[in-house]
């Protein structure tokens, strides 16, 4: 499988930016017709290193051979020129162009004096080849998620990329999407194409990768062949210590409803329907957690409980009060605390301190807020112990939030949600992009609450977590619920087959 | 091998390079200037030497250049308040125009009331024309999402005219030949001067201003919500922060400090309402807030800096014989280069050799 | 990040418009603009301030409300101080040009004042005040304001009678109208322009009683382009001369392109529209600058609210265009004479019997206006067609 020479050779790379070492003496090497995955924590320093391969950015130190010979990338474009091609996590597609619009764009040839049908032609033999289905004349915006990543994918083939880097591809994707790029990815290994795979999620390197090279705070840890380690293996170099991966949890308790939401519906930030009629209840110390495919209604779902969006039609009650279309201070007076999907752009304010953060539900009451004064005393001795419970690391109260990592970011932000004692609350990608300590930290602090009693709606798009967590499972598309199933023995297929859209033969309401 | 010159953005703006880089830049300007009034046959020393005693270095350059910095000091924390909260009101010169206006009519209609009663009752006329004046913009802004950067410019051509057409008509002092301006306001309503000086009360206000300000922003929920709206407006609206409500709250006390400012220069310098009361106090104001990073202590000593460089430019003309341009240039200069100059503070350049 | 973004395109923005407001900002004195007959239209350097010469000189400052180089108001008072340096060499001049008229006029006097100057010309309406102010605490300095009307023991007030020459201008135009409608592009509607506007008139109907003046203003006093547009409505409306109370020739030029006639003012705007222009009133501040001043070193100076006519030479007539008929230069000149002599002044011109717009008699035979009267004219000739805004 390997050849003499590896196609991909990063020597000594180090990279500094102000105040962080990201990559600190790297030694990376991949190898043509094998796939290598790039594990490693948030913050660990892979898309630094593969942005440096990508020529995105440059190395302080350390020298990079392609094929065996020394190369300078002063710019994507000349990644390019070398056959090295990265799909992003962002995909970098022009919306009302075509498929085949998107693949040539920014080529060098003169695409409009060229056939056009040749162009297609290509791109078919391509998807046929590889297995990447998409029709060259359709609209980028007509496609689903998992359509523009292959046609991401067909962009670098046509460039004639044979070192192919992804990014968290299985991110925006369904299962049986992964699976289907999975395929794709083996076919193209094994044409000998190189195959670098960025992800924190162990159970796929486990399954598509041939080696593995572990990075944590900038350095490599080890690079292994799959075949001769396990996924215990990889968190402890991950993470630095054991990892355990069971939650254990009570079962429900069974409870009052906290939560009814009935036929809901409302607009997405495009004025199109996103909710059309969602109808379930979330009960007293359950989990109920809703799955779907990014982008078919979850973040509507989340905004339009918490008073942030307003519902077309339909009721909200919070245990038997109706809620509906009230302001959100209202709504959070009720003892309603969101986790937003957007934690920097929504839940936290980046340049202000984390006291400021911290009082931010609760500021304008007592005893934070004294008439029309802050109480700054009370507010120090809130966040101080705030900050020591919820092992916030920083260095104080009053350093600003834009400085924390990404988990710190989401102690902070559960800190204050789980500080109002909510009744309910409502979790969007509480883990997403954290690294699996902080994940496991922030799956603890969530089963706390459900011992205490609070009601949880959890949307994720991690289906290991919805499963490990939740009490009941909701899968959403397109705005509606297709089905709503217990957690327990719940199978990952039929859950698959509902986010890609088939509604669950009975309507289940179940353990209600 | 070429050399290529970078700009990489800081992650976080450094706080030593904040302070030394307009340093830097002022000097650097001076550089500048200097070649220039080398050019034209005068040693850069000497004039710099006479600007800075013209604004600095005696008792009446200093007082002037107070005085200079009172409504500058006064609109700046106007202007302030509002860019806090993202509210980009270009309309501070409409609002110390109206806040004059309001203030003299009150001068005006009672020419026999004390002193103690007449000078509260224009201060709160000031205030409350700026901030009346501020508010249609804030209604617009909040109600219609109408981009309140054109109305609050807009609404500044309607004040100048309105001011213009009372001084030119109604207003005109019957015993003034037919010259445009108002009557002088009876000595009661001027405000106090400190010994001999044009240094007056206005001067008291701007401070109390900054204090209130600051106490404001740090202290008071009212102060938070600004700060929260201006840093992430989202998260505001996702912790029930109500949008509207501090758009028009805002706004008029942005406008109500600049018509503060524009009460204090009728009734501390000018003594009656007439047309140019104002060289441009409001646009100038921005410049200074916005060099002041929107602090207001920092305004109060931008302001002051401000004024100097405006007073001491005085003396290219009156000890140097060189024209207005040449102040002008200078002035430009200095702003060019420190605005410039903060492109450093967030950014820093690398320059690299590459094959 | 977005906020730095947006505050940046916002200042780039601001500078442009702080630019413009400064550029527009200060104008002239509600006030005629003017040239001298004494010099060319050179802009010489300024005299430098202190020089250990032997004797001290006599240090005179001006402070001026535009630019030396605006061609009107301010250029004029310029070629007056040079007129004065050149007359009297024991005096030495400094000056400020761009002093807005508010609150930075009397820190700019005060140190004038302060630095030794012994006599100081104020050239604006606005520093009436200030002056004033600045006069109060140094009583041994010699202040004059240009226009204004408050005076103090050892502050004067000076200005002229431009009416006499536009009364000349008047007759010319009054003869060579054919439409019998005239047109006058005026700047405010205040008693100075308004008395301008009724001396042409009365020159005007005095030859040609059957004629009429349309008056528009523009609220402005230097505004080529306005001033210009101006024009062409009056043009528009079948004037076919264009006379004027502004300070660009842009009314005369309009004139010139449609082919009638016009009357310029301040300076002898001949030279920008040849074949229009048929004269222009103009200023002659030098010769009260010299007179003053001498008094002054002499000591002979009293405080004096100084209204000069055509006489004392303050003020005169440019050159009658050659295209004039003789007979009507003729006419002119007889009546320049006059006022030369004295036999005539703004006294004869305004006196009985005047009527109103509406045809009233205001000012009965044998009566003439007052110069109180005169300073606080509100009102409109008959023959004048426009309205004075209240």
């Amino acid at each position: 499988m390997t050849s003499a020479v590896p196609s991909v050779q990063m020597l000594v790379i180090t990279k500094r930016f102000p105040g962080v070492l990201a990559n600190d003496h790297i030694d990376f090497s991949a190898n043509a017709g094998e796939i290598h995955a790039l594990l490693g924590e948030n913050g660990a320093g892979k898309s630094t290193l593969m942005n440096i391969l990508s020529g995105l950015y440059h190395p302080d130190q350390g020298d990079i051979h392609i094929h065996g010979r020394r190369v300078a990338l002063r710019s994507p474009r000349d990644a390019i020129s070398l056959g090295i091609g990265m799909v992003h996590q962002h995909f970098m597609l022009v919306e009302p162009h075509t498929v085949a619009e998107n693949v040539t764009l920014g080529l060098d040839e003169p695409r409009f004096l060229l056939n056009s049908g040749q162009i297609e032609q290509k791109i078919a033999a391509l998807s046929e080849k590889y297995g990447l289905k998409v029709d060259p004349e359709a609209r980028i915006w007509q496609l689903s998620v998992g359509e523009q990543q292959r046609v991401e994918i067909i962009k670098m083939l046509y460039r004639n990329a044979d070192i192919l880097i992804l990014d968290e591809p299985t991110a925006v994707l369904t299962p049986q999407e992964a699976r289907e790029l999975f395929a794709t990815l083996k076919r193209m290994a094994a044409e000998g194409h190189t195959i670098i795979f960025i992800t924190h999620k162990l159970d796929e390197v486990m399954a598509i990768s041939d080696r593995i090279t572990v990075l944590r705070k900038g350095r490599v840890v080890s690079t292994v062949f799959t075949s001769a380690t396990s996924k215990q293996e990889l968190a402890r170099m991950m993470v630095g210590r054991e990892v355990f991966f069971q939650v254990t949890k009570s079962p429900w308790r069974g409870g009052q409803a906290v939560l009814r939401v009935e036929a809901a519906r409302a607009l997405s930030d495009k004025g199109l329907p996103a909710l059309k009629g969602v109808s379930f209840a979330v009960h007293e110390g359950e989990i109920l957690g809703v799955a779907g495919v990014a982008g078919n209604g979850q973040r509507e779902l989340a905004e339009a409980i918490t008073g942030l969006r307003p519902l077309t039609s339909g009721e909200v009650y919070l245990c038997d009060r109706r809620i509906t279309n009230q302001n959100p201070r209202q709504i959070l007076d009720q003892k309603v605390s969101h986790i937003p999907e957007d934690r920097l752009g929504m839940g936290l304010i980046p340049n202000l301190s984390l006291s400021d953060n911290l009082i931010l539900k609760g500021y304008f009451a007592p005893p934070l807020g004294r008439g029309p004064f802050l109480d700054q005393k009370a507010i120090d001795a809130h966040c101080r112990e705030l900050i020591s419970r919820f092992e916030v690391m920083a260095p104080g109260p009053d350093s600003s939030v834009k400085l924390l990592s990404g988990g710190n970011l989401q102690r902070l932000l559960l800190a204050r949600e789980i500080s109002c004692c909510p009744r309910l609350m409502v979790a969007v990608h509480p883990t997403r992009g954290l690294d699996v300590g902080a994940t496991e930290a922030v799956h603890k602090m969530l089963l706390e609450q459900r011992e205490e009693g609070a009601a949880i709606l959890l949307i994720s798009e991690d289906l290991d977590e919805l499963l490990s967590l939740s009490d009941r499972v909701a899968v959403l598309y397109e705005g509606e619920i297709m089905g709503i199933v217990p957690a327990q023995g719940a199978q990952v297929e039929e859950i698959g087959l509902m986010m890609a859209g088939t509604k669950r033969a009975r309507p289940a309401e179940v353990a209600a | 091998m070429k050399l290529t010159l970078r700009l990489e953005r800081r992650l976080t703006p450094s706080r030593a390079l904040g302070f030394l880089i307009p340093v830097f830049s002022i000097v650097l300007a001076l550089c500048f200037g200097a070649v220039l009034l080398a050019a034209v046959g005068k040693n850069p020393g000497v004039v710099y030497q006479k600007m800075f005693s013209g604004a600095f270095g005696s008792r009446f350059g200093l007082t002037e250049t107070v005085v200079k910095a009172i409504p500058l000091m006064l609109s700046g924390l106007g202007v302030a308040v509002a860019f806090r909260m993202l509210l980009w009101n270009i309309g501070a010169e409409g609002q110390l125009q109206i806040g004059a206006f309001a203030a003299a009519g009150v001068a005006l209609a009672f020419p026999q009331a004390p002193a103690v009663v007449i000078i509260p009752a224009m201060m709160l006329a000031g205030f409350l024309g700026g901030a009346l004046w501020a508010s249609i913009p804030a209604a617009l802004k909040a109600k219609l999402q109408v981009n309140e950067i054109i109305t609050s410019l807009m609404l500044n051509y309607v004040a100048i005219y309105w001011v213009e057409y009372l001084v030119y008509g109604p207003w005109r002092n019957p015993k003034g030949y037919g010259f445009p301006g108002t009557a002088p306001f009876s000595p009661a309503a001027e405000l106090p001067r400190l010994g001999t000086s044009r240094v007056h009360l206005g001067l008291l206000f701007g401070l109390v201003a900054a204090l209130c300000l600051y106490f404001i922003l740090r202290r008071t929920k009212w102060g938070y919500e600004i700060r929260v709206i201006g840093e992430n407006p989202t998260a505001a609206r996702y912790a029930g922060i109500s949008l509207t409500r501090n758009i028009l709250m805002v706004m008029a006390l942005s406008g109500g400090l600049a018509g503060l400012a524009g009460m204090s220069e009728v009734s501390g310098i000018i003594h009656a309402l007439q047309r140019g009361i104002s060289p441009g106090y409001g646009y100038t104001a921005i410049i200074v807030a916005w060099l002041a990073k929107l602090n207001p202590w920092a305004i109060v000593v931008v302001s002051f800096l401000f004024a100097g460089l405006l007073v001491g430019g005085d003396q290219l003309q009156i000890s140097m014989g060189l024209p207005a341009a040449m102040s002008n240039i200078l002035q430009g200069a200095v702003l060019f280069f420190i605005l410039g100059g903060e492109i450093l503070v967030r950014n820093r350049i690398s320059l690299t050799w590459e094959k | 990040m977005f906020r730095g973004k947006v505050l940046w395109t916002l200042l780039a923005a601001l500078t442009l418009v702080a630019t413009l407001v400064a550029a527009c900002g200060p104008t002239p004195t509600p006030v005629p603009p003017t040239p001298t007959p004494v010099a060319k239209p050179t802009i010489p350097p300024p005299t430098a301030t202190p020089a250990p010469t032997a004797p001290p000189k006599m240090k005179v400052a001006f402070i001026y409300v535009g630019p030396i180089g605006d061609a009107g108001w301010t250029w004029a008072h310029d070629q007056g101080r040079l007129y004065l340096e050149k007359q009297l060499p024991y005096v030495e001049t400094t000056y400020i040009e761009n002093v807005p008229e508010g609150a930075d006029a009397e820190r700019v006097i005060r140190d004038f004042a302060q630095k030794g100057y012994q006599v100081i010309f104020t050239t604006s309406f606005g520093y009436m005040d200030p002056t004033i102010n600045v006069a109060k605490d140094f009583p041994k300095v010699t202040f004059m304001h240009c226009s204004g009307y408050k005076t103090a023991a050892n502050s004067g007030t000076y200005f002229g009678k431009i009416e006499e020459p536009r009364y000349v201008s008047g007759l010319i135009a009054g003869k060579m109208t054919k439409s019998n409608i005239l047109g006058y592009v005026a700047a405010y509607p205040i008693p100075e322009v308004i008395r301008g506007i009724n001396a042409f008139t009365l020159g005007v109907r005095a030859v040609n009683p059957k004629a009429q003046v349309r008056v528009v203003w523009t609220n402005t006093w230097y505004d080529p382009a306005k001033e210009r547009t101006a024009a062409e409505g009056l043009l528009d409306l079948g004037a076919d001369v264009i006379a004027q109370h502004q300070d660009t020739p842009g009314p005369q030029q309009a004139a010139e392109a449609r082919g009638k006639y016009g009357v310029g003012y301040d300076a002898d705007m001949s030279k920008f529209a040849p074949k229009a222009v048929l004269t222009s009133p103009i200023w002659n501040w030098g010769v009260y600058y010299v007179d003053a001043v001498k008094r002054v070193k002499e000591g002979t100076w009293k405080t004096e609210q100084y209204w000069g006519g055509w006489k004392d030479g303050i003020v005169d007539l440019a050159p009658i265009a050659a295209f004039v008929p003789a007979e009507v230069k003729k006419l002119a000149e007889n009546k320049v004479a006059e006022f030369k002599t004295g036999k005539a002044t703004i006294f004869t011109v305004f006196s009985g019997p005047l009527k109103d717009q509406t045809g009233k008699v205001v000012v009965p035979e044998g009566k003439s206006m007052t110069g109180d009267e005169l300073l606080n004219m509100t009102w409109f000739v008959e023959g004048v067609v426009g309205t004075i805004p209240k």
